[in-house]
């Protein structure tokens, strides 16, 4: 009894439901975790909801919030969407979970993309950068100017997404420097620039010559390092503009193919919440504005790797690879696993400073 | 030819706080919709959205209730403490405290099915936000430092505690090496008090210590000491009145009043232990303190009022597409409105006909 009159609701709410969404646009919301400015995180996932309005034109609205802190507040914010009618919304930062997995719960005609993070639900799926895979690339870069054999990295926060950056940034370093030092200072912030530039200064001041902005979202550690002249790689956006001397190469990452999808498969009811993962292959993650100073041996080593990665032969997380305490995590031979690499809680030799815990 | 004149009042009377009130949300009202029109949004939409969109709706009610609890709390403790002239700025750091102690009971004893828990959590929480403050009350009676600085730097080193503990020994090992606690139980959350809605029991405790605080200002002795000792330190010392103990007292009551509201956020709509917990309630309850007149019950409309500003803004960011800093803005001007209204608590406008020549 209690299945068939089941059935026949969600029958009944989707006969409902249908021409509604013939009539109505498609309304897709937007929580941004730090403000929209020309670069950076934010700037880049709006980039993606440009996208989305230019492929579907007519057919979808959106709207967004920005610096939404990742706290009691965010929840509102996507439950005042939602009563708005939102029908999609897309969660820009990994402390948008919980909150994010109740609503998808208590929504299941919505559905949700969600950066990072690893909570699914069949209307909630969750987006990851293989960004390691940029890291390493834009490591080979820094291994290869470093003359001081030290180099800085002002990093956001120690979830696992930034551990593997930092991983693959110190491997491909090594790869090309065995002999560097690398120096981490904890931000804890995704937006803080005055906090981020001391943190700069204070790197350089331990004679780092390079310096990895590592998802700070405003050209902070950019313009400082354009300042003191020393070298800059910045993570989101490409930062040349900030930097046109001393910036060694820009991460960029681009979500538009993987908004658009979503979107898509949310307008014919395909819509699985599952796991991205984008990377150098399909076009996600890229290194942008490589500075002319880098060496061309170096830049032909890297070129080499990149294309690597595009044709998937080269994973840049591959044994044998030692961690800080001289453990090894990775056999010779063996590459790091996705669900290893979303939980991933160790930094390698070589990197200095511990994690903060 | 007539004019304004202030005037000192001869009496207290008890429709100057009332005037004061209604003339400093009337200013703050135009103030908003100058903002609203500087922003190219209709004035009469904007004030809709922020003062009277919250309202209409359960779930609108609920959060505003949401935010009151905590506001309420910290602003009835402070407010007895700044009587006594004793400034706690550091009310953030200890909710902090509160919610640290409230979490570690939580997560040590996930998994038990006693009822006693919750009350547990928030005894624990109210002696942890006062045992922070009390750091300050010893510093500042054994060796006179200011409480506004210990108070407020201490809130910095609470935050760090907090980060090092999510981080660390209080993560949720199942949680991929993400910096938040596992989630708390049903018994050691609040229940919740508006069907529908996030608005939890916590709130109770916010309005019985509203209640304690009435009687204790109006018909206490000890209340009376405070008072004396804050407006004349020198009859406070010849009467025989303890200024060590007023610091005590202030220092303990307010901390333990904001432990209990990090307490209430904790096991209210965060349900774990996260990096952020908190808004800056430490903060916006100083001006609810402020606002309220240091009077209890004009405490309980001020946080009101506040906890609307905060749901409104929210709402008028998605309904009339406004930026995040009206919320700020608009309680900038009710505080500014307030203290220069505040004049007429002791004077009052008198029009002054003068004889022509």
């Amino acid at each position: 009894m209690k299945l068939t009159t089941g059935l026949m609701a969600t029958a009944v709410a989707g006969l409902m439901a249908l021409p509604a969404v013939a009539e109505d646009k498609m309304k897709i919301g937007f929580v941004y975790p730090s403000p929209i400015a020309d670069v950076g995180w934010s700037a880049e996932l709006n980039a993606g909801r440009a996208a989305i309005e230019e492929h579907f034109g007519d057919k979808v609205e959106t709207l967004f919030v920005e610096n939404v802190p990742e706290g009691p507040d965010a929840a509102r914010i996507m439950n005042q969407m939602a009563a708005q009618g939102a029908d999609m919304i897309m969660l820009g930062s990994f402390g948008y979970m919980n909150d994010g997995i109740k609503l998808a719960q208590q929504r299941p005609e919505m559905t949700f993309i969600h950066a990072s993070g690893y909570k699914l639900a069949p209307n909630f799926s969750n987006f990851q950068s293989r960004n390691y895979e940029s890291s390493y690339l834009v490591g080979m870069a820094a291994g290869d100017v470093t003359e001081s054999n030290v180099v800085g990295i002002v990093a956001a926060y120690a979830i696992p997404e930034v551990i593997g950056m930092i991983n693959g940034f110190a491997l491909g370093l090594q790869e090309v420097n065995p002999d560097v030092t690398i120096k981490v200072v904890w931000l804890n912030s995704w937006f803080d620039p005055p906090k981020a530039q001391d943190s700069a200064r204070a790197l350089m001041a331990q004679q780092a010559d390079v310096i990895y902005s590592l998802y700070q979202d405003t050209p902070s550690v950019v313009t400082v390092a354009e300042e003191e002249g020393v070298w800059v790689i910045n993570t989101s956006s490409d930062m040349k503009a900030y930097a046109p001397n001393w910036l060694l190469a820009s991460q960029i990452a681009d979500w538009s193919s993987f908004f658009i999808e979503s979107v898509q498969a949310s307008m014919d009811g395909t819509f699985e919440g599952t796991a991205f993962w984008g990377g150098m292959a399909d076009g996600t993650v890229d290194v942008k504005s490589w500075s002319d100073k880098i060496s061309e041996g170096a830049m032909a080593r890297i070129t080499e790797a990149a294309d690597a990665m595009k044709a998937g032969s080269f994973h840049p997380l591959t044994g044998p690879v030692v961690d800080q305490d001289g453990t090894e995590r990775l056999a010779e031979g063996e590459t790091i696993a996705d669900p290893d690499l979303l939980g991933i809680d160790w930094l390698v030799a070589g990197v200095e400073t511990r994690l903060p815990n | 030819m007539a004019r304004l004149v202030l005037v000192p009042r001869e009496t207290a009377t008890l429709l100057a706080p009332l005037q004061v009130a209604v003339l400093a949300l009337v200013m703050t009202l135009l103030g908003g919709a100058v903002l609203f029109v500087i922003y190219g949004v209709s004035p009469l939409d904007g004030l809709h959205a922020v003062f009277v969109e919250p309202l209409l709706t359960r779930y609108g009610i609920g959060e505003v209730l949401l935010k009151m609890a905590p506001l309420l709390l910290i602003a009835q403790g402070l407010a007895i403490g700044f009587r006594a002239q004793v400034w706690n700025i550091g009310a953030e750091g200890q909710l902090i405290l509160g919610a640290i102690a409230a979490s570690v009971l939580a997560i040590r004893f996930d998994g038990t099915d006693s009822q006693l828990l919750l009350p547990a959590m928030v005894v624990a929480g109210m002696l942890a936000g006062m045992a922070w403050a009390a750091i300050a009350a010893w510093l500042r009676t054994q060796f006179n430092a200011n409480e506004i600085l210990v108070t407020f730097m201490l809130t910095s080193v609470a935050l760090q505690l907090l980060y090092f503990l999510v981080t660390g020994p209080l993560k949720d090992p199942m949680g991929f090496n993400f910096p938040q606690s596992i989630s708390f139980a049903p018994n050691a959350v609040f229940p919740i008090i508006l069907e529908g809605t996030r608005a939890n029991a916590s709130l109770y405790i916010g309005l019985a210590v509203t209640l304690v605080a009435v009687v204790f200002v109006r018909y206490s002795f000890a209340s009376y000491k405070l008072s004396v000792g804050g407006l004349a330190p020198g009859a406070s010392f010849y009467a025989g009145f303890s200024s060590k103990r007023a610091i005590w007292v202030a220092l303990l009551v307010s901390g333990g009043a904001a432990g209990l509201a990090g307490v209430g956020e904790v096991a209210g709509p965060l349900g774990q232990l996260q990096r952020n917990i908190s808004p800056g309630y430490g903060y916006a309850g100083i001006i609810v303190a402020v606002l309220g007149g240091l009077n209890p019950i004009g405490i309980l409309f001020a946080s009101a009022i506040m906890a609307l500003v905060y749901v409104g803004g929210d709402f008028a960011l998605l309904s009339v597409g406004v930026p995040d800093a009206v919320t700020g803005i608009l309680q900038g001007i009710l505080l500014i409105s307030y203290l220069a209204c505040s004049l007429l608590l002791t004077m009052r406008l008198r029009l002054v006909r003068e004889a022509p020549g």
